[in-house]
């Protein structure tokens, strides 16, 4: 299988990158983001998740990709998800009827129903102070511009989910 | 919900195994307000429950399994979860921590607190989830090996995200240092709280939650928080940070070897000449291939090995810790780093203290090398110094009770009973507990620590690092200029009965919040202000934000542990060392010709924490300051205040 081939996005500006050899699957991301959306701590509605398989030593922080061509976009029937000012997509809630239909497009994992509001639930990068960023010890993660490097950076990150997936990366260094 | 407070569940469960039914009930506000969670409301419950007529084993013990108000909630390092019960190993208070991600997620689920109680008639595991419980059966988990039992609870719940906390082998068949692991690699160890869970017939818990923790006043909360996090940049603890970022806890093989302190051949002496064998460098450089990170921590000293090519060959599993490189190292005097990492992992998997399980081999050693026992009594394994492969056969042994296993599965004290003669000599323990890695012979106050800690030889209720690393500024910010010299003075008695009970009290604030010593022991980052910056926006007890009130919560949950133990008959003479660490000058190393000077520790500790110096009773004067007129009413008949 291939992925979408990459096409610059006009309305894309920034992604959210992460270094997997930083990552200590602390999950303290997790927190910081259910904080910032739902004025609690619980990581289950965070944005961000972190996969944990620890006898295997495995540790995967999942995040909303935010794709140059977002599936998620594509499927929501009532035109939920649209770009805010900073360019970035997010789920209006308001008009999410919580179909899932996007979490099944998604090839990711990157967007999810709340188990408490059961409306979908994805990154919006804190409308451009990510949450999880600052509360991130270790430095792993991080907000770059939607650009070439900041691709290749992305692409990395996902690695050990393209090789469960087969899919192929798009960006080469 | 009537119970008022934010930063917790809001419920706590009470087990009846005996009939098979769990109750869910709402947090008892005091428990929160006077004793905050973790160890101190464990304390409350069982004081209430428990006494000198519970059988550790029995029915009637009670096992409690809690979290605080900052576990998970943010605050780092606060990924923690604890345990407590009357203890088998030792008869009196036992208490045991670990980290990992289970005590959040049991909040997460619903809960802050679950009281086992009774005995089940059938092996059952209990499931929380999002504010319900059950209890499930096991049989099919019963003799299994923890990590086999991790995997088992998450297939059938269909949930790879589900926390454990479960028992091995050791702690169904009555090993007394049986322990309870978290997380593949995680470890409840001390004082058997394993072997209460087994003897409950309960061979797991397991949590799932999505329910969240509610948070007083989020932005002012997090404000306090930022606050507390900014500590950590201090230059101050650059370097511990670091070192223990970089080797985990194996630095301390290293540091603490440099100034004669690590337990070498049964705590014959403090030195160990192949120490860089099972030190830092050598497990950094050969073995380690990750580093990991408890719940919200931003420290990160869990790290993870791999061994190839060897008869130990291991997949990836959580490095040893630096009390498991001394245990079966250079306690044993083996150097051979990948057969330690193997005794460290069965312990795991069978589910067994390290620390008590290595002391208790060592001590065999000993027996052998004096002749007290022979391969008559060892089922023919030659116990010479460093014999490895008699140590893996023993750990075996040990957890099935097979053979000489089965006098060794009893711990040093009851051990040196039954072998008797001169075994008592060699029998390194306080109050039955097996001494952790430390020699009050290079280092004073940690024999007080030994002597006062409720659970016995363990550093783990008020080990002083101040002196050991040179903080200046911080013993002169806590106890003033004037006696910032003798404290730092690491063989100077002086002061040191104040350092110990100023530390014992902060630790209990530390246990029962709940949080990790990392920080607040080394480095000495947090103190007695942090839980008076965070605690009430967090939880919305205003009280909390008197350092008045906060000192005295801590100090009422000092004296309630150490009333406990009052009435399990624990006086002055049970608070003291053992021959070899009090009597036996340091033979070799840096710190040779060392010994604690106990009686003027523990008289000055004493006066600190409201004590008779000829008993240690409390005085009823102080219990009630502290409030807590029940313990004076039932110590008092029994002749137990002054």
């Amino acid at each position: 299988m291939k992925a979408e081939p990459l096409a610059e996005s006009r309305l894309l500006k920034s992604i959210l990158v992460i270094d997997l050899n930083k990552c200590t699957g602390c999950r303290n991301c997790e927190l910081a983001c259910s904080a910032r959306h739902t004025n609690s701590f619980n990581p289950r509605r965070s944005r961000i998740q972190v996969l944990k398989k620890e006898d295997l030593n495995m540790v995967l922080p999942m995040v909303c990709l935010h794709c140059e061509v977002p599936l998620c976009e594509q499927a929501c029937p009532n035109g939920a998800l649209v770009y805010n000012e900073k360019g970035t997509l997010y789920v209006n809630s308001e008009v999410c009827i919580g179909c899932g239909n996007c979490v099944t497009a998604c090839t990711y994992g990157g967007i999810e129903i709340d188990p408490v509001t059961r409306k979908a639930i994805k990154c919006d990068l804190c409308w451009g102070d990510p949450a999880c960023v600052k509360a991130c010890d270790y430095g792993a993660i991080s907000m770059v511009e939607a650009k070439r490097e900041g691709l290749v950076a992305r692409e990395k990150g996902t690695e050990p989910v393209h090789q469960i997936l087969n899919v192929e990366g798009e960006v080469q260094e | 919900m009537t119970f008022p407070y934010k930063g917790y569940a809001g419920y706590y469960l009470d087990v009846d195994l005996t009939n098979g039914k769990v109750h869910k009930k709402e947090m008892e506000k005091d428990w929160a307000r006077l004793y905050l969670g973790g160890s101190g409301v464990a304390a409350k419950i069982l004081w209430d429950r428990t006494g000198p007529e519970t059988d550790p084993l029995g029915p009637d013990n009670v096992l409690v399994a809690g979290t605080g108000p900052l576990t998970g909630s943010m605050f780092s390092p606060s990924g923690r979860f604890m345990f407590a019960a009357k203890g088998p190993l030792t008869g009196v208070w036992a208490e045991s921590h670990v980290g990992g991600f289970m005590g959040p997620e049991i909040k997460y689920a619903g809960f802050d607190f679950i009281i086992l109680n009774g005995r089940s008639k059938k092996p059952v595991y209990l499931f929380v989830k999002d504010g319900d419980a059950e209890l499930r059966d096991a049989s099919h988990l019963w003799g299994k090996e923890t990590d086999v039992t991790t995997r088992m609870i998450r297939e059938e719940l269909r949930d790879p995200t589900v926390e454990t906390a479960v028992i091995g082998p050791a702690g169904e068949n009555g090993v007394l240092y049986g322990a309870i692991i978290v997380d593949f690699y995680r470890a409840a160890g001390r004082a058997g709280l394993g072997t209460v869970m087994g003897s409950k017939n309960v061979k797991a818990i397991a949590a799932s939650g999505s329910l969240g923790i509610e948070v007083h006043d989020m932005e002012k909360y997090l404000e306090a928080n930022d606050v507390e996090m900014e500590r950590l940049n201090d230059p101050l603890w650059t370097e511990s940070l670091a070192s223990l970022r970089k080797y985990g806890t194996t630095d301390l093989v290293a540091i603490i070897n440099e100034i004669g302190r690590l337990p070498t051949k049964n705590h014959w002496t403090g030195f160990y000449d192949d120490a860089d064998d099972i030190g830092p460098e050598t497990i950094r450089e050969g073995y380690r291939i990750g580093q990991e990170a408890c719940h919200g921590c931003a420290i990160g000293c869990k790290y993870i090995i791999r061994v190839t090519d060897s008869k130990y060959n291991t997949g990836p599993i959580g490095g040893p810790e630096y009390e498991t490189l001394m245990a079966f190292g250079s306690n044993c005097l083996n150097s051979d780093v990948e057969s330690v990492f193997y005794l460290g992992k069965r312990c795991d998997l069978l589910g067994m203290d390290t620390i008590s399980c290595g002391k208790t081999i060592g001590f065999a050693m000993d027996l052998w090398e004096q002749g007290i026992i022979t391969a008559q009594d060892t089922d023919g394994l030659d116990l010479g110094w460093g014999n490895a492969e008699s140590q893996v056969a023993l750990v075996e042994k040990i957890a099935k009770r097979e053979g000489f296993g089965a006098i060794l599965a009893e711990g040093v004290r009851k051990a040196a009973e039954r072998i008797g003669g001169e075994a008592w000599k060699y029998a390194v323990h306080v109050k039955g507990l097996e001494a952790s890695g430390q020699d009050p012979r290079a280092h004073q106050s940690i024999g007080l620590t030994y002597a006062t800690n409720v659970r016995g030889a363990d550093h783990l209720r008020s080990l002083s690092s101040l002196e050991e690393l040179g903080y200046p500024s911080i013993v002169t910010d806590r106890f003033g200029k004037e006696k910032t010299d003798a404290i730092l003075d690491i063989m100077s008695p002086e002061h040191k009965g104040e350092l110990v009970w100023d530390m014992e009290d902060l630790y209990a604030l530390v246990d029962s919040s709940v949080i990790c010593k990392y920080g607040t022991m080394w480095p000495p980052v947090y103190y007695f202000d942090t839980f008076v910056n965070v605690i009430p926006h967090l939880t919305g007890m205003n009280e909390w934000g008197d350092p008045k009130f906060v000192r005295r919560a801590a100090e009422r949950i000092s004296h309630l542990r150490r009333a406990y133990n009052h009435r399990l008959g624990v006086t002055r003479k049970e608070e003291t060392l053992p021959k070899r660490l009090l009597k036996d000058p340091m033979p070799t190393g840096p710190s040779k010709g060392g010994l604690p000077d106990l009686d003027i520790m523990l008289d000055d500790y004493y006066e600190f924490r409201g004590c008779d110096k000829e008993t240690g009773y409390p005085y009823e004067s102080k219990l009630k300051e502290l409030g807590l007129e029940y313990v004076i009413e039932d110590l008092k008949a029994r002749g137990m205040t002054r």
